[in-house]
């Protein structure tokens, strides 16, 4: 075949397919009509409101992506989010220990129910899907049984400032987002781990012919998306100022709906930190237009459904555009 | 050109083809897809109680031209006709309905079904109101199991079956569909030569029975022995239309394909120092089948280990590089024993390489660049201290192998999945050039590959023995391994059952592999069972 003629379709290919401008498109779009049609959005205090929203689902959306990438799923990411959120409230609350030694426990918490979801599903064979069912239905139980469902309030001080404080529009607890996107921005990009990472979700026969030692990389990741979801865990209890069992219980469409409207592959292989990151804004301004046009919030998770299909219908049609140019 | 118009003076003067109506007639088929012309004004023609063949290089537009025919594409331009009716076929249903049958490259049966189950998959025997009906299905695929040939139980799941036996249900399949018309796309790329004589005897019995045959392989000693007449394809473009065989060489027909003279390098015998062996295997078992498996490979020695689909070769060597468990037996390397338990250790410990014989399942990530397909073993040493990758040394450590190779490829981070079939094969051979692996085992290297990309492969292999590697060869292509190999381990069920002195000299060789394979065979003209559960199986199966 001729390589000049590939090199051509290649470049018009390219424009579809980087994905990022389409997002960051949208997102433009987004905040220009908002703009024109609300007075109230360009306001400091709605930045902020949206900003401190963001800040926790984008680490929520990712703890999601890192599992996506090696083409399995995590359905206990919200579940994990709630046990650590609970108990780190414990901690605090009732056993009294300093600040940062109770969340460094659960973040260690949240880091071993992913490990725990990693081993089941290397060890055993079976698919993450039905693990991570069953261990989310364990954490949840377990959240809800600690302290008979109620709420721990009485939080450190010190740790709710930083939860509720803010520099103009930009929350505090967005240090952490950026810290972690960033972070994980660089392993997918730079390191060895993020190279095979995606390798693995690409091929997992292959990686592990060529050397990859593909169930170790699946125990990283699970282990990882449990860490990102006790950082959301606790980021979002900090904001709220009380530990509540109900943290967590709300994540999984988000969780799915992010990575998939920034166009990842759910057959694994592909992830990018950066459409992630535009798709929890794109998504965040949509929940933000409706509620400052007072709409139900009921229509708000109508929305987000019918976002999902279009991404993935959106995501087929570009694929299959892929495909037939390149037989 | 010149080729075209004198191959279309010849059917014109022929009045014995132009009297009857074609079976399938295809006039001037264009399709571009974006930016790429596929096909340009091409001509097929296909006649009952003819074997057509159709070649042509990867990329020359041979599967784009059989997605029309089969409704899979539309044609932007053209006219199909079957038995002089115009047709348009809107989704591949049509053309079955149409009675176009195909056999594609890739298996399309259903495993846990019944061999009777898929043959009536299209169009299963109902009885009252949309109840199968297992009896009449049962008869059903008897009959045309019959018809070709094939003493299997309809009941047996299709999953128990050898690939030859799958490929020959699928016929079946396409024959039960009152097919008159068969399409076949490289239907021996995965089977031995003497099934191949099985399948062959078949497809003239069904030529003489009147059906239609397009038959389409890279493997040329095939067609000069099975067909009639040819179409090539070259660049999208008919480079020789409708010509008798009879007319044509083997050189004549690659110059057709490949638009030059061929040349193909002597690749003569090696002196191998046999002094100090590289690999030694002694009465290996292992899980995944070997059974009490020695032998010893060189430096710089190619051994072709040959043998049927299903003798265990691949498997064999999937357990030298650390899949699978070693149950006993002992595995050295420079006269050291070794325990290797991953492939991950073969890699990093030992330099010892697998090329996968299927590169689009377990070689390739199809979706990710060249770079990092090529990259994927080398990871690990190109990270500095902080465990970071630049990608710039990642492109300069890849494009040397990507070059010597002669990839086609746009760029370096093209997705590997665009690549034509050659190039994928060159990419995942170049993982472990990059490797730097000193023992390479090389599984079905030019499988579904075209000529030309094929005696690059064979000179790249041979030059890298030549070097010093040594390297393990797994083929099922007689003319492949006799002008590679140094010796020939002949494998069978598990076993290696003997061994052969390559002499170059093609009969002699393949005679004596087939010796071994058969040695206790009784009956040379039946399929060979591969799987020895079959027996038993085909007794309890649920119904």
């Amino acid at each position: 075949m001729n390589v000049a003629v590939i090199s051509v379709s290649r470049r018009r290919g390219s424009w579809l397919q980087a994905e990022w401008v389409w997002l960051a498109g949208i997102v433009a779009l987004e905040c220009i009509v908002l703009a024109s049609l609300e007075p109230n959005f360009l306001t400091e205090f709605n930045f902020y409101v949206m900003l401190r929203g963001v800040a926790v689902t984008m680490i929520v959306a990712l703890a999601q992506l890192m599992v996506l990438a090696v083409g399995q799923l995590n359905l206990s990411v919200g579940a994990i989010g709630g046990v650590v959120a609970v108990c780190t409230g414990g901690m605090m609350e009732v056993w009294g220990l300093p600040t940062i030694v109770a969340i460094v426990l659960g973040l260690l918490l949240g880091t071993a129910a992913g490990l725990i979801n990693g081993l089941l599903t290397t060890r055993t064979g079976i698919n993450g899907f039905i693990i991570t069912l069953a261990t989310a239905s364990a954490f949840t139980g377990i959240t809800i049984g600690l302290n008979d469902a109620k709420p721990f309030y009485d939080l450190p001080s010190a740790y709710v400032r930083f939860g509720q404080g803010r520099a103009g529009p930009f929350p505090y607890i967005g240090i952490v987002t950026v810290v972690v996107v960033v972070a994980l921005a660089v392993l997918l990009t730079k390191t060895v781990l993020g190279r095979q990472i995606l390798a693995v979700g690409g091929n997992p026969r292959a990686a592990t012919l060529s050397g990859i030692p593909v169930n170790r990389i699946v125990v990283i990741v699970h282990t990882l998306s449990g860490l990102l979801a006790a950082i959301a865990a606790i980021l979002l209890m900090a904001r709220l100022g009380s530990a509540q069992p109900s943290i967590g219980s709300d994540w999984l469409l988000p969780s799915f709906a992010i990575p998939i409207v920034g166009g990842v592959a759910l057959t694994g292989g592909s992830a990018s930190i950066l459409n992630t990151v535009l798709a929890t804004f794109l998504i965040a301004l949509i929940d933000n237009g409706l509620v400052l046009v007072k709409a139900d919030p009921y229509w708000i998770q109508f929305l987000l459904g019918t976002i999902i299909l279009g991404a993935v219908g959106l995501n087929r049609l570009r694929l299959k555009a892929n495909k037939e140019q390149a037989s | 050109m010149t080729e075209v118009t004198s191959a279309a003076t010849t059917r014109q003067s022929s009045e014995t083809t132009t009297s009857v109506t074609p079976a399938l007639e295809l006039r001037g088929i264009s399709k571009a897809f974006p930016g790429v012309q596929a096909l340009d004004h091409v001509d097929l023609v296909l006649r009952h109680g003819e074997i057509h063949a159709l070649v042509g290089e990867n990329g020359a537009g041979k599967s784009t031209l059989l997605k029309i025919i089969t409704g899979v594409y539309q044609p932007d331009e053209g006219t199909i006709r079957v038995n002089g009716q115009e047709v348009r076929f809107g989704s591949p249903r049509d053309a079955l309905r149409a009675g176009i049958g195909a056999v594609h490259q890739e298996r399309n049966l259903i495993p846990k079904f019944s061999v009777a189950e898929n043959i009536t998959l299209e169009q299963p025997p109902v009885r009252g109101w949309q109840f199968l009906d297992q009896d009449k299905m049962v008869e059903e695929a008897r009959r045309w199991l019959e018809a070709i040939q094939l003493p299997l139980d309809p009941l047996t799941p299709v999953e128990r079956l050898s690939v030859a036996q799958m490929q020959l249900v699928e016929i079946a399949k396409a024959l039960s569909l009152q097919s008159r018309i068969l399409l076949l796309d490289e239907p021996t790329a995965s089977i031995t030569p003497h099934e191949t004589e099985v399948l062959f005897s078949i497809l003239r019995r069904l030529r003489d029975e009147g059906v239609a045959i397009l038959f389409v392989s890279h493997k040329l000693e095939e067609i000069f022995a099975l067909c009639d007449r040819v179409t090539v394809l070259r660049d999208g473009r008919l480079a020789a239309f409708d010509t008798d065989l009879a007319t044509l060489d083997r050189d004549r027909l690659v110059t057709l394909m490949i638009g030059r003279a061929e040349q193909i390098r002597e690749l003569s015998a090696k002196s191998v120092d046999r002094s100090r062996p590289l690999l030694e295997v002694r009465g290996l078992r292992a899980s995944t089948g070997a059974q009490d498996i020695s032998f010893t490979l060189y430096p710089g020695e190619i051994v072709g280990l040959y043998g049927l689909v299903g003798a265990g070769r691949s498997e064999l060597a999937k357990a030298l590089v650390g899949e699978g468990k070693i149950l006993s037996g002992e595995i050295r390397l420079d006269g050291q024993p070794v325990h290797i338990r991953a492939p991950r250790e073969a890699l990093e410990r030992y330099r010892i390489g697998y090329v996968s014989e299927n590169r689009q399942l377990e070689g390739l990530i199809l979706t990710h660049s060249v770079q990092s397909n090529v990259a994927v073993t080398v990871w690990r040493r190109l990270k500095n201290a902080l465990g970071w990758i630049s990608a710039q040394r990642e492109r300069t450590t890849v494009s040397p192998f990507v070059e010597r190779l002669q990839v086609k490829t746009p760029s370096l981070a093209q997705a590997v999945g665009n690549l034509s079939g050659g190039n994928q094969q060159k990419v995942s051979l170049a993982k472990w050039l990059a490797a730097d692996t000193r023992l390479l085992i090389i599984d079905e290297p030019t499988v579904g590959i075209d000529v030309k990309t094929k005696h690059e492969l064979h000179e790249l292999i041979w030059d890298l023995a030549s070097q010093g590697l040594g390297i393990l060869l797994i083929s099922s292509d007689m003319p492949e391994m006799i002008r590679l190999a140094d010796r020939i381990l002949v494998m069978k069920e598990h076993q290696i059952v003997g061994e052969v002195a390559n002499s170059r000299r093609y009969d002699e060789v393949s005679e004596a592999i087939m010796r071994h394979i058969h040695a206790d065979d009784a009956s040379g003209a039946t399929l060979p069972v591969a799987e020895d559960r079959q027996s038993s199986a085909a007794h309890h199966v649920p119904v």
